[in-house]
């Protein structure tokens, strides 16, 4: 087992990437603490700490850290999603988009960084979309390019004692991902056409981004630092002009 | 005008995007050389001077000495080298012949090598005069992301972009700037072949709904013109551009600025 005797924390471990990464851990002999706003979920695996906390709190990150206690891992999985451009964005979706996914990280960071043992790991989810825009995602968009630059910072920052990457998703199969396709005039015909742009002719599956992440968690992953790390089936390596499909 | 005095060298400067290269530089005030296989090029007009033609293929070292020497004698300078001759071979790598992947990388990185090594003594010169000297390659953004079926096209444009970098890195403290420009879809006949290729193959389209499809994925809606790219050549080879070195320009309507999008 590759994480023996790790202690990680995963933010939004409920559902989706975060509860694939929470499994991963597990089954690789880590003991996880996970959060999200809500009360534990009834599907959480026994073996795993739960705690009731929002990650855009700096109060609530701090509760979490110190009972935590020392730990090995940190992963930064808590996102959220808002399908707007900036025309149509309020400062509701600002508060919410950026309290979130750039707020609720570097909350996590701070109150983790001066309890991370010698060694450890920070493992933000970034996304293809902080490096290439989404169309009606501005704050989303923006959000990940920010968690990729903190991301940087920190590798350069506290360097010899921790490391710290981004893994960024293409398209997983959440329900984030079908939020999307509901957008669409046709959602069936909006999924097949996506399928088409990925290489793997298939989405990515929450156990996908699972893998890298444990990875970049173990000691294999030693001289990795500072860097994205992208997993999405080939998709950002074609062009968006595939003549093929249309 | 912002390239009055300068001597400038073009390759393939009777092809789609060479030749509205050409065009501007002469109308910025510049003398240039218009370099290409044969006078005809791919298109049938062309605005360069035609006692400044020079028949070249840039694969042939002995024929870029020798057009860099009838610079030196008939213009005794040159302070920019335009890198845009280039083929494209619409194939994976399993339909591509040897013989046509040799071609690829002869004509869009070989020859890419063998002007500005040859050019390089009198752009060197230009700088030591104090003028800005600049060689401006022609990558892709295909040099970073994949169309389907253009393998070795894909492959020399990385090639060129890397090429481009360590030519900056070397050159650089010599007083000469290396760029390359990256294209995305440009209206030239290479992207008319292109279409015609994919508008007859399966999915019973028409090049007209292709086209169409094309432009629509672009955040633009459009897919750009020769002088487009000039545009941004000319600013490269430009003073404006003293600074500008090692990089990579991306100019394609905003296509690779957006992630996949599905067609709903």
């Amino acid at each position: 087992m590759r994480l023996e005797g790790k202690r990680a924390i995963v933010t939004g471990g409920s559902r989706g990437i975060g509860r694939g990464i929470v499994k991963a851990f597990l089954e690789e002999g880590a003991s996880v603490l996970t959060c999200g706003r809500s009360p534990a979920p009834e599907d959480l695996p026994a073996d795993c700490a739960w705690k009731t906390a929002d990650v855009s709190s700096a109060e609530d990150m701090e509760h979490l850290a110190a009972t935590a206690g020392p730990v090995d891992i940190l992963v930064n999985n808590a996102g959220i999603q808002v399908e707007r451009t900036v025309a149509d964005s309020t400062d509701a979706d600002w508060d919410l988009v950026i309290g979130v996914n750039c707020k609720g990280v570097f909350n996590a960071c701070r109150a983790v960084l001066p309890r991370m043992r010698s060694g450890g790991s920070i493992i933000n989810i970034g996304s293809v979309s902080g490096q290439t825009a989404d169309p009606g995602m501005a704050l989303y968009n923006a959000s990940k390019a920010f968690v990729h630059g903190l991301t940087r910072s920190i590798a350069v920052d506290h360097g010899p004692k921790v490391r710290c990457n981004a893994i960024c998703p293409g398209w997983v199969e959440t329900g984030m991902l079908y939020a999307g396709f509901d957008l669409a005039s046709d959602p069936e015909a909006a999924r097949r056409d996506a399928l088409m742009r990925h290489a793997t002719r298939r989405f990515g599956r929450p156990e996908d981004i699972a893998a890298i992440a444990v990875w970049l968690a173990s000691d294999e992953a030693g001289f990795a630092t500072g860097q994205l790390f992208t997993v999405d089936g080939g998709m950002t390596a074609a062009s968006p002009i595939n003549p093929g499909i249309y | 005008m912002k390239l009055d005095g300068k001597t400038a060298f073009v390759t393939g400067g009777r092809g789609g995007i060479g030749r509205a290269i050409v065009a501007r530089f002469v109308n910025e005030g510049a003398t240039v050389y218009s370099a290409d296989l044969d006078a005809g090029g791919s298109l049938d007009r062309h605005d360069d001077d035609g006692s400044r033609f020079v028949r070249l293929d840039v694969t042939n070292e002995d024929e870029c000495v020798a057009a860099m020497k009838r610079v030196r004698n008939d213009a005794g300078r040159l302070d920019v080298l335009v890198n845009a001759a280039g083929i494209e071979i619409e194939k994976t790598i399993e339909e591509t012949s040897l013989d046509e992947w040799n071609r690829s990388f002869a004509v869009n990185v070989t020859g890419t090598f063998l002007t500005s090594k040859h050019a390089l003594p009198l752009l060197r010169s230009a700088a030591e005069r104090g003028a800005s000297a600049s060689i401006i390659n022609f990558g892709s953004y295909d040099g970073f992301i994949a169309d389907p079926g253009l393998a070795a096209y894909c492959a020399t444009k990385g090639a060129v972009h890397a090429l481009t970098r360590a030519m900056a890195c070397d050159h650089g403290p010599e007083g000469v700037r290396v760029n390359a420009v990256c294209p995305g879809y440009v209206d030239t006949p290479m992207l008319q072949s292109f279409f015609e290729g994919e508008g007859s193959g399966g999915g019973g389209r028409t090049i007209t709904q292709l086209q169409k499809a094309v432009r629509d994925a672009h955040p633009m809606r459009t897919y750009g013109t020769p002088e487009d790219v000039a545009n941004l050549v000319n600013w490269l080879a430009s003073d404006e551009a003293r600074y500008a070195s090692g990089q990579l320009w991306v100019i394609d309507g905003g296509l690779s600025a957006q992630v996949q999008q599905m067609n709903p």
